[in-house]
């Protein structure tokens, strides 16, 4: 298998005006600049395969759009190497554009005014798509999604839910090789969210596409990711399959515990009796992470127990949420 | 890949222009408002000329309707900047939001591909209100109609709706450097109401400065004289439609420079 994208020990620095506090600070910038290099990626290197689906994870500011946006063509990497599809994307911005197809979170990029289906045709004939793999890839859409309330909507009267899906759509029309996803589910309902991971997976499946998804939903990354790739403050903390980072974390348990009170007070209680444990709540439980190489679960629950009136119990993995969490506090040892 | 040529564009413009005047005339009332808007805003422009030359007999040797002729001359150059690139009002605030990156992952030109998505239909009015003009000073002028003249005119008429796209566009990349660039769009936009007017009334300061720094001289004034003064046609007449080809070609690479190294807000 062929790599479709070459990542070369990319760093990426940007120019940072000092700004000085105040009105008077304010001044003194207009005739004195004071500047720093900030680094928003610092030496990175992937490769990635075609009709991989890649996890692009780190939190935020931590270079992910950056590097999008080196990848995509809209800005030069200050040194290193980037090859996408065989193009140098800074260089053949425009070829580049024509082999990938981009998703930018909240940020429509169909025509607002005019109904789905005549955006798809306008970018029909940009793309250069012939009839046959336009008339193809509608009936793969309509056999996948029930797109047929959508297409003669205008896009300006549709949900963000029914947005994000035709902007998805559009994405794919022209059958690119790579398709980047930024922050594909966010703001949108449980519902929405799972159709649209079976889409992204439906199309990958079928036209072998490329995904790179960057999100913050880990209910994306279990759907959809076989691999993922972290970054923090411009470096690479991992690259590898979603099992072995989970691998890292063998020894580690969930406690989920349910108790009667307001679970977010009683949490924070516990977290002070357990302090070598992270406890955290929601609506319905009180989770505990438990590390089994400093204290077994079932001595936790027992002294839990002594004091605690406990309802229920649940005894977990630990969630891929926890383990992104952990690298993003504490790096991968 | 097979390059794109103008074919290509056109077609694609077309297709956008179809689907776009199909969804605004839907809103019929949006329509019907805005273009009634547009008819009074000319006949105030053409009431306030009126009244001047109540007053005055002529303005700076030019009579009533050879003035008549720059009015309706200008009227019409300004339509296309009208119709075709009133995105670029709307340019500072895509940059400053970030959404102008959406236009930056599409394999066609981004000049284009941005400018394409607005047609503002307002402009047509504009259009109808300015032939009218030029047709009535020119009957009443008693200039003759051959294809010679017609030519010359149409040649003018493109030069100048070069400049004031070219005025308006350099105006509107102000935004990829200036955080408001408002101020420079509207002021390039104020100055061009001096467009209509011969610029022998101006001080010679602002004589140079509407001839060399903001070209509006070139809008009407400078090619009317071909039509309406063919025996004292001054060399800036003859050059206009170089000047005018050359300004658009810097102000589209001001603008491209601007557009390419555009990276966006954080997300």
């Amino acid at each position: 298998m062929s790599n479709i994208i070459e990542i070369k020990n990319v760093t990426k620095e940007f120019k940072v005006l000092n700004r000085r506090e105040g009105l008077r600070g304010s001044l003194k910038d207009l005739f004195s600049r004071d500047y720093r290099i900030v680094r928003a990626v610092d030496n990175i290197s992937m490769s990635i395969r075609q009709g991989e689906i890649i996890g692009y994870l780190g939190p935020n500011g931590a270079g992910k759009s950056t590097t999008i946006k080196m990848m995509t063509g809209i800005l030069e990497p200050t040194s290193g190497e980037i090859l996408v599809g065989g193009n140098v994307p800074y260089k053949d911005r425009t070829k580049n554009a024509q082999e990938i197809g981009v998703v930018f979170g909240q940020r429509s990029q169909l025509w607002w005014a005019l109904p789905l289906i005549e955006s798809f045709k306008i970018l029909k004939d940009i793309y250069g798509v012939s009839d046959e793999d336009y008339n193809s890839m509608i009936a793969l859409y309509k056999s996948l999604v029930d797109i047929e309330p959508l297409l003669h909507k205008p896009v300006r009267q549709m949900s963000l839910g029914q947005r994000t899906l035709s902007d998805i759509l559009a994405a794919f029309l022209h059958n690119p090789k790579i398709v980047f996803l930024d922050e594909p589910t966010i703001g949108l309902d449980v519902s929405m969210k799972s159709r649209i991971r079976t889409l992204i997976h439906e199309l990958n499946q079928v036209k072998n596409t490329t995904v790179i998804l960057t999100t913050h939903d880990m209910g994306d990354v279990d759907a959809l990711c076989q691999r993922i790739v972290i970054i923090d403050k411009g470096k690479m903390l991992y690259d590898n399959d979603m099992e072995h980072l989970k691998g890292f974390f063998g020894s580690y348990r969930t406690l989920k515990i349910r108790m009667n009170g307001d679970l977010k007070q009683l949490a924070g209680t516990i977290q002070r009796e357990l302090p070598d444990f992270s406890v955290s709540a929601d609506d319905e439980w009180i989770s505990i992470l438990v590390d089994e190489e400093r204290s077994k679960v079932m001595e936790v629950l027992n002294q839990l127990q002594r004091s605690y009136e406990i309802r229920d119990m649940q005894l977990e993995e630990i969630s891929t949420e926890e383990v992104i969490k952990k690298i993003y506090e504490e790096g991968v040892q | 890949m097979k390059r794109k040529g103008l074919g290509f564009y056109l077609r694609i413009y077309g297709k956008i222009l179809a689907q776009d005047l199909k969804s605004k005339m839907s809103y019929r009332a949006d329509f019907i408002i805005s273009t009634i808007g547009m008819i009074f805003t000319n006949i105030a422009g053409f009431i306030s000329f009126w009244i001047l030359f109540q007053n005055f007999p002529s303005v700076g040797g030019w009579s009533y309707y050879e003035m008549l002729f720059l009015y309706g001359f200008s009227l019409v150059s300004l339509t296309p900047v009208q119709c075709f690139f009133d995105n670029n009002w709307s340019l500072r605030m895509y940059v400053y939001s970030g959404d102008f990156i959406k236009y930056c992952f599409r394999p066609i030109n981004l000049f284009f591909y941005y400018q394409s998505e607005v047609f503002d239909i307002k402009g047509l009015g504009q259009l109808a209100f300015g032939i009218g003009t030029l047709a009535y000073s020119w009957s009443r002028l008693g200039l003759d109609f051959t294809p010679l003249m017609l030519l010359k005119m149409i040649i003018f008429l493109l030069t100048a709706s070069l400049i004031m796209i070219a005025l308006q566009n350099a105006a509107a990349a102000t935004c990829f450097w200036i955080q408001n660039s408002f101020y420079v769009l509207d002021l390039v936009t104020r100055f061009k109401d001096y467009a209509k007017y011969p610029i022998t009334i101006f001080s010679p300061v602002f004589r140079f400065i509407f001839t060399f720094v903001m070209p509006v001289a070139f809008i009407a004034y400078y090619p009317s004289f071909v039509i309406l003064r063919p025996d004292e046609v001054p060399l800036l007449s003859w050059l206009s439609p170089l000047i005018g080809v050359l300004f658009f070609w810097l102000s589209y690479k001001i603008w491209m420079k601007g557009a390419m190294s555009y990276s966006g807000t954080g997300s």
